[in-house]
């Protein structure tokens, strides 16, 4: 069993042991968790048009505490900002690149006019840097989707070139089986930090190259590796060119690894709370917009499946795991039933780590508010007499000589407040 | 014995739970035949000095600083009294965002440039301030040293480096104390700026003082035998296509004044000397990768105080093609001129072609952080 093997298998069998911070039930606690919240995109009208402003540039991002890399972020945040429409509505998306790389911006399931797909050399050419592109659509149809940059897929949507977009149906058949007040949309990713890095310092230093090229008007077919025509591209391999991958090519030990996992651009502990209250039914979007499957599981509870790709299912059913693979959205009503704190968390507990240490990734939990403050005293609701702050650990081997003094000092530094959640960063 | 267990234990268990460092290997096979002409030297089928191979070891420390360690072994030539294997790099080296410090074995700052020759040593006796403790007998004693560095860096391109070094001592080969001390400031665009950087890539300063045993004097500053290395590399025409540079270097060796005739390698090292050494290189990119590349370069080492005229000529012209990923094919000529004591001591003028296959490699492998020279941390913030 190797290392990651062995860590897995550790996450297995403590998942259901993790704590979350003290205070949760506090109001700065739910402040603060707005930021962990995917934020909306403000738009303006202009005439018929809800007209949005987006813009991609370099950005420092630190998805856990002490933790930070270079990546790409759409208005400086990852995920970016969501865009909320209702169906019907007439949407422009004013795009501004302000990196020296090429972007586009995919609309992932929403039937947009083909020009507006953004796929570079088949429905338009990239953006290049320091230009602008105006996307315009209809929205529809209703449902949970997402965009994405669709240059350098594999690079640029793992470093954080996704958002959501969500549909709204003012006539909305799930509310009106599930009636619901407060929604959160979950937006799932996976990133190898040092692909990106590599690819990244790669792309700029090529760019810088072919920014020079172009100034001189000496750029070529070649080297841009775009080609008019499947003809065209057998005329250059008659003379010389030998694709594939001429400038680009990699061995399959380069290709990423994902080894941070995200929900809305956070990793454990600085991942979303869902907050609920007994008898209330809440509405999650999970999104992912990354390259690797998520099988979400909610501890204590059976939820409801509810929309699939944004399509309202007519029959909805229960489970309590789902597998969210890459491009899929699904939408959950979860019933506040059964009071507490619970986690949801990817069962492919791989993914519940940072750089292979757990716990971490996209562990994040279910909270009722009206959790009486009282059931979070680990001495007063455990069975177990071991959790008791007075009762030390003197049967435990090695321990029975232990100093009066020196147990109350280590059932302090144990029991702390005496209070759950806490946060655990090593088992 | 019971203690002895508790190490291994506590050492195997730290073991287990270490993060592995960032690898990285580096290797450079050149395989020649060598045709000689009018020289003492015999020609060649296949000499396959110069060939090296580099591991490095590199960890993220606490309080944002980095380490390295680089363990790294070359083939010398067959006579270099060497053994089949040199050990060139042993050190380890520390660094942050604005320091490095530097121990252990490796290239000593006696040489301020690479240049475009086939082997690291080809041009030695003009490329580098030369070890006035060797016997002369190979040329690595001459390039590397047991060094101790220091390197300050303001505003990521001026490096300011005070170092001490150990060079080999061909008469006392156990005197492992410092005979040497010197000062470099070095102006250097990062690598992977260069390329369009107008006109100038790097240039610099350096100032070394080794301290000879002056037979007369007692004290140190006087009886050392001391130089100055100026250096500098400009793009001729900065084009990510065809790419020309120059290189230049001039070594002003302060020797002493006793020292009028060349009985041996010692006072070749310790008389006077001026040496200029300079390269104009054309490279051929395509596809972002190099395609074939031309060179020529001339060396002129002038003995200005010794009885009779001994001054020192070297041409030297290569071209190199890429056959394929990281192998290119070569070919070198080197004429060099020696006259008056430096034709008694290096022989006649000479006359060296060679046709040579190179191979070279450098990866890092696991990687886990920047280097303070990416793109990215040069120009979007240095993330620690």
């Amino acid at each position: 069993m190797d290392r990651r093997d062995f860590l897995g298998t550790g996450a297995v069998s403590s998942a259901g042991m993790l704590f979350f911070p003290g205070n949760l039930l506090a109001t700065t606690a739910k402040e603060q968790n707005k930021q962990r919240l995917v934020q909306p995109l403000p738009y303006k009208m202009d005439g018929g048009w809800k007209e949005f402003e987006l813009y991609i540039d370099i950005h420092t991002h630190e998805p856990a505490p002490g933790f930070e890399y270079h990546t790409l972020a759409f208005n400086d945040i990852i995920p970016g900002p969501e865009i909320r429409v209702n169906a019907g509505d007439k949407v422009r998306v004013r795009f501004t690149n302000r990196t020296d790389l090429n972007h586009t911006i995919h609309w992932h399931g929403l039937y947009v006019p083909w020009r507006m797909d953004g796929v570079p050399f088949v429905t338009q050419l990239p953006v290049m840097p320091k230009n602008e592109f105006i996307y315009e659509f209809v929205a529809e149809p209703e449902g949970t989707h997402f965009y994405h940059c669709h240059w350098g897929t594999l690079m640029h949507m793992q470093a954080g070139m996704f958002g959501s977009v969500i549909v709204e149906n003012p006539d909305d058949s799930i509310k009106k089986r599930f009636p619901y007040e407060r929604e959160y949309t979950l937006v799932y990713s996976s990133h190898d930090t040092n692909y990106i890095r590599e690819e990244m310092n790669s792309m700029l230093e090529r760019m810088k190259q072919r920014t020079f090229l172009m100034k001189e008007g000496r750029f070529t077919s070649e080297q841009w590796a775009v080609f008019d025509s499947k003809e065209q591209l057998m005329e250059r391999m008659e003379k010389g060119y030998k694709p594939p991958y001429l400038t680009n090519r990699r061995t399959n030990s380069d290709l990423p690894q994902a080894q941070w996992f995200t929900v809305n651009g956070k990793s454990y502990p600085s991942t979303p709370y869902l907050f609920i209250k007994s008898g209330e039914n809440i509405r999650i979007r999970l999104i992912n917009a990354g390259a690797e499957t998520h099988h979400l599981h909610m501890h204590g509870h059976d939820f409801w499946m509810v929309a699939d790709d944004g399509v309202p299912i007519e029959h909805p059913w229960k489970r309590n795991t789902v597998p969210l693979t890459p491009g899929k959205t699904f939408d959950i009503i979860v019933e506040g039933k059964n009071r507490g704190i619970w986690t949801f968390h990817d069962h492919d507990t791989r993914k519940v780590t940072n750089n292979g240490l757990y716990p971490g990734g996209n562990l994040l939990a279910l909270v009722y508010e009206d959790l009486p403050e009282e059931e979070l005293i680990i001495s007063k609701y455990s069975g177990n007499p071991m959790y008791n702050p007075n009762a030390g650990m003197t049967n435990m081997e090695g321990m029975e000589s232990m100093e009066k003094d020196k147990m109350a000092r280590m059932n302090k530094m144990m029991f702390g407040q005496d209070k759950l959640p806490k946060i655990a960063l090593d088992e | 014995m019971r203690k002895l267990i508790y190490i291994v234990l506590f050492i195997s268990g730290w073991g287990y739970a270490q993060i592995t460092p960032e690898f990285e290997i580096g290797a450079k096979g050149v395989f020649s035949g060598n045709l000689i002409l009018n020289s003492d030297e015999s020609s060649a089928v296949s000499d396959f000095s110069d060939t090296q191979l580099l591991m490095g070891l590199q960890q993220k420390l606490y309080n944002d600083w980095r380490t390295q360690f680089v363990l790294g072994l070359q083939f010398p030539d067959a006579n270099s009294n060497l053994g089949e294997v040199f050990y060139n790099n042993i050190f380890v080296r520390l660094e942050d965002k604005k320091n490095v410090v530097k121990v252990g074995r490796t290239l000593a700052q006696t040489n301020l440039n690479e240049f475009p020759t086939l082997r690291d040593d080809d041009a030695q006796r003009f490329t580098y301030a030369l070890n006035p403790f060797s016997d002369g007998v190979n040329t690595e004693r001459d390039q590397y040293a047991n060094v101790l560095e220091y390197s300050r860096i303001f505003k990521q391109r001026l490096f300011v480096s005070v170092h001490g070094e150990n060079f080999y001592d061909s008469r006392e080969p156990d005197d492992f104390r410092l005979n040497s001390m010197g000062l470099t400031l070095m102006y250097r665009v990062p690598e992977n700026q260069r390329w369009n950087r107008n006109v100038l890539q790097e240039i610099g300063l350096s100032f070394n003082n080794y301290f000879t045993d002056r037979p007369g004097y007692s004290n140190d500053f006087d009886a050392s035998v001391k130089n100055v290395l100026f250096s500098t590399t400009a793009n001729l025409k900065p084009d990510p296509i065809n790419f020309i540079d120059f290189r230049f270097q001039a070594i002003q060796n302060f020797g002493w004044d006793e020292i009028t005739q060349l009985d041996d390698y010692f006072d070749y090292t310790r008389t006077e000397s001026t040496t200029l050494f300079g390269t104009l290189r054309y490279l051929k990119q395509k596809l972002e990768r190099p395609h074939y590349q031309f060179s020529m370069g001339a060396g002129y080492k002038s003995l200005s105080n010794l009885q009779t005229d001994s001054d020192q000529l070297l041409f030297i012209a290569n071209g190199f093609y890429r056959l394929g990923e990281n192998f290119d094919i070569g070919l070198q000529y080197r004429y060099t001129e020696n006259s008056g004591f430096t034709e008694n001591l290096f022989g006649q003028n000479e006359h060296r072609v060679q046709l040579a296959i190179v191979y070279s490699f450098s990866k890092i492998f696991n990687k886990q952080f920047g280097d303070r020279e990416d793109l990215l941390n040069l120009e979007h913030n240095y993330i620690k």
